[in-house]
């Protein structure tokens, strides 16, 4: 931990209070303060409708996903030693997207469908993923889960063309029966990702100075990946795939908080909820009544951040996986 | 520590290890050397149990090796590897403190007064915070090294310990492990440099092509033909005033 860590963290839970308070304000009404703080207790009016039907299950939903989308990212880098691992970057994410739309058309009657399809496919391209070699070079991993993602970026095209479901990975029009999957899926996997942070760390050794000290690698890495990725797709099954939070929050966090996963990984759940609500607000009100989803808003921002970090940082020297 | 008809054969190559049978003379510093290739790192892999025996066995304090769990395998036995050993930053205070995992739960963490007395040993106190990789390479060796003995092992094995070290450290280094062999460690190395081998070392394994061509004390291989032969150049022992004999290679 960093000298001026507890100054990060409380400037990102300063951050996301004034924000959340922004959101709940903002939108194709502004509504002020006092409008607020009247409509709370007149259930009957249009604000509270505005207020507790839109905006709030809005705003948990982004918080929740962004926390989410960057503890799954920060875990990837850790298990593959590689710091723009991330399952949005890797593929995983949109095989969720394009098994979730394969249920939708093949399975309708299956409940919980989205979820159980997106952990489908997250489950597949991770396999893909693991079983080559792509585990030995830092960069074969990117170039194959670029190539994974790509290609179920065009299954997906492949089967939209005949139908009329497709993803837009959006937080509009969520309700509050999305809202609370999200949450009741995000805070389990994010409550055992703080209580895991101390395997993060011991995956900086490697696989052999770990067997070393009688540490069951394999069980490490499996049930990080596994948590990662259950994070991930947990977000996509709802709202879809948002890049790149996955790989800007943490390493964003390991600048400001250090390189300790036990403060990386709550730091980088709070700053990627800021982040995921701060672009959806922004998305939603520049452009009022129209909005842009949250996930262009991340691929205009987050792109151009994981150049910077690639051109100009330290990028993936020296790092291989095993 | 001995080895009971070990044998090990690398897929697709003729490098290996053929059916070796010997002891390592417990709490004393045995120092394994050979030519390149004869198998010397192979060896100490197999001692670690990182690599399988074919055949054959390893045994420790009459249990063989691979019937050990592998948590109890890191409580009796600690490697110091020369090879890197982290993909991210850690400080000196956590590379020691994983010496003490084979003691604790996974999710448990390792209390600060089981690190502290490995940090003075090293003399890296006033560097515990600091990260692993802004230090001196003699430095990190003392943290590994440190990090090794935090698992209390009964066996401690070395590749090439001294190979990023000045000789002022090498000295060091090599005093640290006869003192702690003092104290009831069995120290397993390998060398490179035979002078060095001979003057520190209580017990010598001689390798060549992946077969034992000799063991004992150094005054028992300090002969000049064997030596030559195993490494196939003429060698002659002198006797430099001071620090005794000395192996010298002669020019062809």
């Amino acid at each position: 931990m960093t000298k001026h860590a507890g100054w990060w963290y409380g400037g990102v839970l300063a951050l996301l209070v004034l924000t959340s308070l922004i959101a709940l304000m903002a939108g194709t009404e502004w509504l002020g303060l006092s409008q607020v703080t009247w409509a709370v207790s007149h259930p009957a009016s249009r604000a509270f409708v505005t207020i507790f039907s839109l905006r709030l299950p809005r705003i948990l939903s982004s918080l929740i996903c962004g926390g989410s989308l960057a503890v799954a990212g920060a875990l990837f880098q850790a298990v593959f030693r590689n710091p723009i691992a991330d399952p949005s970057i890797l593929g995983i994410s949109s095989a969720a997207d394009f098994f979730k739309l394969g249920g939708a058309l093949l399975l309708p009657w299956l409940p919980g469908r989205n979820w159980l399809m997106a952990l489908v496919g997250g489950l597949i391209a991770l396999t893909i993923l693991t079983s080559g070699r792509a585990l030995t070079d830092p960069y074969r991993l990117i170039i194959v889960g670029v190539a994974l993602d790509a290609t179920f970026v065009g299954l997906q095209q492949l089967l939209s063309s005949g139908a009329a479901a497709v993803s837009h990975s959006t937080f509009n029009g969520l309700t509050w029966s999305d809202t609370a999957t999200l949450l009741g899926l995000g805070v389990v996997g994010l409550v055992a990702a703080l209580i895991l942070a101390p395997w993060a760390n011991y995956l900086k050794l490697t696989d052999s100075a770990l067997k070393n000290v009688g540490v069951p690698v394999n069980v490490l890495r499996w049930t990080l990946l596994l948590l990662g990725m259950y994070l991930a797709v947990s977000v996509t099954a709802v709202v879809g795939t948002i890049p790149f939070v996955g790989i800007v929050i943490p390493n964003v966090a390991r600048r400001l908080v250090g390189h300790d996963y036990q403060t990386v990984l709550p730091f980088s759940m709070l700053a990627g909820a800021w982040l995921m609500l701060a672009a959806d607000t922004l998305g939603r009100t520049v452009i009022v009544p129209s909005e842009i989803s949250a996930a262009t808003m991340m691929a205009v921002i987050g792109g151009p951040f994981v150049i910077i970090l690639l051109q100009r940082g330290r990028g993936f020297h020296g790092m291989s996986t095993r | 520590m001995e080895c009971q008809h070990v044998s090990y054969q690398y897929p697709r190559q003729t490098r290996g290890l053929s059916d070796l049978t010997g002891v390592f003379p417990p709490e004393q510093v045995t120092t394994i050397i050979g030519p390149n290739g004869a198998g010397k790192s192979t060896l100490l892999q197999l001692l670690a149990r990182r690599l399988p025996a074919q055949a054959g066995q390893v045994v420790l304090n009459e249990q063989p090796l691979n019937q050990l769990s592998t948590r109890q395998l890191a409580q009796q036995v600690a490697m110091v590897t020369q090879h890197h050993q982290l993909y991210d930053e850690l400080t000196v205070r956590e590379v020691v403190a994983t010496g003490r995992l084979p003691y604790h739960g996974l999710l448990q963490a390792v209390p600060a007064n089981e690190v502290t007395p490995y940090l003075d040993m090293a003399g890296l106190t006033s560097l515990a915070d600091e990260l692993i990789q802004d230090l001196s390479g003699g430095q990190q060796q003392r943290a590994w090294l440190a990090a090794a003995l935090a698992q209390e092992p009964v066996v401690l094995l070395l590749d090439e310990p001294t190979t990023y070290l000045d000789v002022h450290y090498q000295q060091q280094l090599m005093t640290q492990l006869r003192q702690l062999a003092a104290k009831g460690l069995t120290v397993i190395q390998v060398l490179h440099d035979i002078n060095q081998a001979f003057r520190v070392s209580d017990w010598l394994w001689l390798l060549q092509d992946g077969q034992l061509v000799a063991s004992g004390t150094p005054d028992d291989l300090r002969d000049a033909k064997l030596l030559g032969r195993t490494f196939a150049t003429p060698i002659e022992i002198v006797t430099v005033p001071h620090l005794g004999p000395y192996i010298v290679q002669l020019p062809d």
